[in-house]
């Protein structure tokens, strides 16, 4: 027979609610790991580390005012053809909207309260998502000047780390 | 794709008519460690079978040639391929059956999959059940599965809650559109109100505008009674042809018009575009519009689902020609957007649908000026069991459109079942006379989009 192990599977409470003596509910735990790749968008989360943001335009459809994407794409969508990599400037970078979250789900890496914010940028035809790591109390607010910084020591290797401060 | 070629204006049209026949669901709970969740499937169409045509699930049994199934996330339910469980449980091996995923909107893109379905020929008899399982994990585990629904590169760590990805647009809609909060306020106030009226409701109860401004915010500026349940349950229709539908009852009701729009999963990436006419609007309305659109505050998705649906149906005047409205009010500032995408108001001026009473079916306006919406408590009062919410608002609609809101709700059995108490100042939600009712099921920030409009078949 297959060996039980000895930690305690069973649930007797769950939602604040105990569990019927009729009904069995165990858990299930688990520990999963994937190897995720980021594939042709590499270029822009190393560029992180390295202080850059780095976003894509399609020379094929776009002028050469603007039309920058970010969160960058490999391929534009309209014409299907490889975008061209390019730095962006973020001055002028403003907030476009925000949010503090209270309540993170599960695996939220920041202190909550955390406020995410949207950016508005010049050239950038995209309202990139992230959020602002210095603010006073009656910050953020819409049309914000805000500049990036990076993480470039221990990087997480995901969005966070790119966050947005205060301009002065 | 920011200009529309002919192809994709095309307005769809179905090969033959389509019907409705039957509808049923189980409760909704937070936690429901008393049933499994194939039971849960077999409760709501059970109902839907002997509470609805009346027969006996073995020769119902002999009609179905297709089923089709609906859930959200294989994370919550942990278990790939549910639906060949559900199937087998329910008795309908060897017939052929697909399950639909399409996020929020899973339950709306599966209902309309049934109804191309019978359309087709292909099929005359599609049983479609949806269910999510909602329970197995905590609630914070449970957002931060939902927001892997979001871009998992650029959106999910910042958060892993799509309630901040609607604070986001909710800011700056306040922003842009200026609507009193209280007006938003008013969208929970109303759903958690009709939602007491439903023995199958999670989330039922009065609020004063006050404490739903002034309950704990979960990601500013929405709080905790704006945001939608989590739930665990299931829900069913019976899609037909005209020949089984009128073999299996005497009040079938009809497919009138449908459509499906899509947008990008970021909502960052909505670039600007010139805005898509409903029948109702004109380049007029809009000739000193400044600002972006879609943008962040208007769902491209439901515009281009609602134009589809208008159009196939013929509705040029939505809250004149429809009596009925189920909308996806996962949250107030999503609801309040939706009004304007499906043009009950002009774009920025959704708070006028709630102000004006046109929402409410209480309201004094002569019955062509309201669209009664959310009598079924939506999301936000009733149930959000995701790959169950598009079917559960089609059987809301499905009841109304054949008067039977009371035999559904009313009835005593239906709250001792669940083991619920009928409130005393009970209120029947029937709509008079409804003759046509529509459904927008939605997903992510806008993902996916369906509308459905139906209408009495008989």
């Amino acid at each position: 027979m297959v060996q039980s192990d000895s930690a305690p599977k069973l649930v007797k409470e769950w939602f604040k609610e105990k569990i019927p003596d009729e009904l069995l509910v165990r858990f299930n735990p688990r520990e999963i790991v994937h190897a995720h790749t980021y594939g042709g968008l590499s270029k822009f989360f190393k560029g992180l580390i390295e202080g850059a943001l780095l976003g894509t335009k399609c020379w094929n459809c776009g002028g050469p005012e603007g039309n920058i994407w970010l969160p960058p794409r490999v391929h534009c969508p309209d014409c299907w053809c490889k975008m061209t990599w390019m730095t962006i400037d973020p001055t002028g970078a403003k907030i476009y909207s925000h949010s503090t979250t209270n309540l993170p789900g599960a695996g939220f890496k920041g202190t909550a309260p955390c406020p995410l914010i949207s950016l508005e940028i010049p050239k950038v035809w995209t309202r990139p998502m992230s959020y602002l790591s210095k603010f006073a109390e009656d910050e953020p607010y819409i049309g914000m000047p805000v500049k990036p910084i990076f993480r470039k020591k221990i990087p997480t290797y995901t969005i966070l780390d790119l966050a947005w401060v205060p301009v002065d | 794709m920011l200009t529309f070629g002919k192809g994709n204006l095309r307005v769809p049209k179905l090969s033959r008519p389509v019907y409705i026949v039957a509808a049923g669901m189980t409760d909704f709970r937070k936690f429901y460690p008393e049933k499994q969740t194939v039971e849960l499937c077999l409760e709501a169409i059970r109902m839907a079978v002997m509470d609805g045509l009346g027969m006996e699930p073995k020769k119902f049994q002999e009609y179905p040639n297709f089923c089709v199934y609906s859930q959200f996330a294989d994370h919550f339910g942990d278990q790939l391929l549910a639906a060949a469980k559900s199937h087998d449980y329910l008795g309908f091996d060897p017939i052929g059956n697909c399950e639909v995923k399409t996020g929020g909107a899973t339950g709306g893109t599966a209902v309309l999959q049934a109804i191309k379905d019978v359309a087709s020929g292909y099929a005359s008899c599609v049983p479609v059940i949806g269910w999510e399982r909602m329970d197995e994990v905590s609630t914070r585990q449970g957002n931060a599965y939902i927001a892997s629904a979001a871009c998992k590169d650029f959106e999910s760590e910042l958060g892993w809650s799509y309630t901040t990805y609607y604070g986001l647009p909710m800011q700056r809609y306040i922003h842009e559109n200026k609507p009193l909060r209280e007006t938003l306020a008013k969208i929970a106030q109303k759903n958690h109100h009709y939602a007491r009226f439903s023995p199958y409701s999670q989330s039922p109860k009065d609020y004063t505008i006050e404490e739903i401004l002034n309950s704990k915010i979960v990601s500013d500026p929405l709080t905790f009674p704006e945001c939608c349940v989590m739930s665990t349950g299931a829900a069913s229709v019976i899609v037909a042809d005209e020949e089984t539908a009128f073999r299996l009852t005497d009040k079938p009701v009809r497919v009138l018009g449908m459509g499906a729009g899509s947008h990008t999963l970021r909502t960052a990436d909505r670039r600007n575009m010139p805005i898509l006419l409903l029948q109702n609007e004109t380049p007029e309305m809009y000739k000193d519009w400044a600002k972006d659109w879609p943008g962040f505050i208007s769902f491209l998705a439901a515009r281009f689902a609602a134009w589809q649906a208008y159009h196939m149906a013929g509705i040029h005047n939505p809250i004149r020609e429809l009596d009925l409205l189920e909308t996806h009010d996962a949250f107030t500032v999503s609801d309040i957007i939706t009004y304007e995408d499906i043009g009950l108001r002009p774009y920025g001026r959704g708070a006028e649908f709630i102000e004006s009473g046109e929402a409410y079916l209480e309201s004094d306006l002569p019955p062509a000026r309201k669209l009664p919406t959310n009598l079924s408590g939506g999301l936000l009062g009733s149930m959000h069991a995701v790959g169950a919410t598009g079917i559960f608002q089609v059987a809301e609609i499905f009841w109304q459109l054949r008067n039977e809101w009371e035999k559904f709700h009313a009835d005593e059995k239906y709250w001792k079942k669940y083991g619920k108490t009928k409130p005393k100042d009970f209120k029947n939600l029937q709509v008079l006379n409804a003759t046509r009712g529509m459904a927008i099921s939605h997903a992510g920030t806008g993902s996916h989009v369906t509308a459905l409009i139906l209408e009495r078949g008989w």
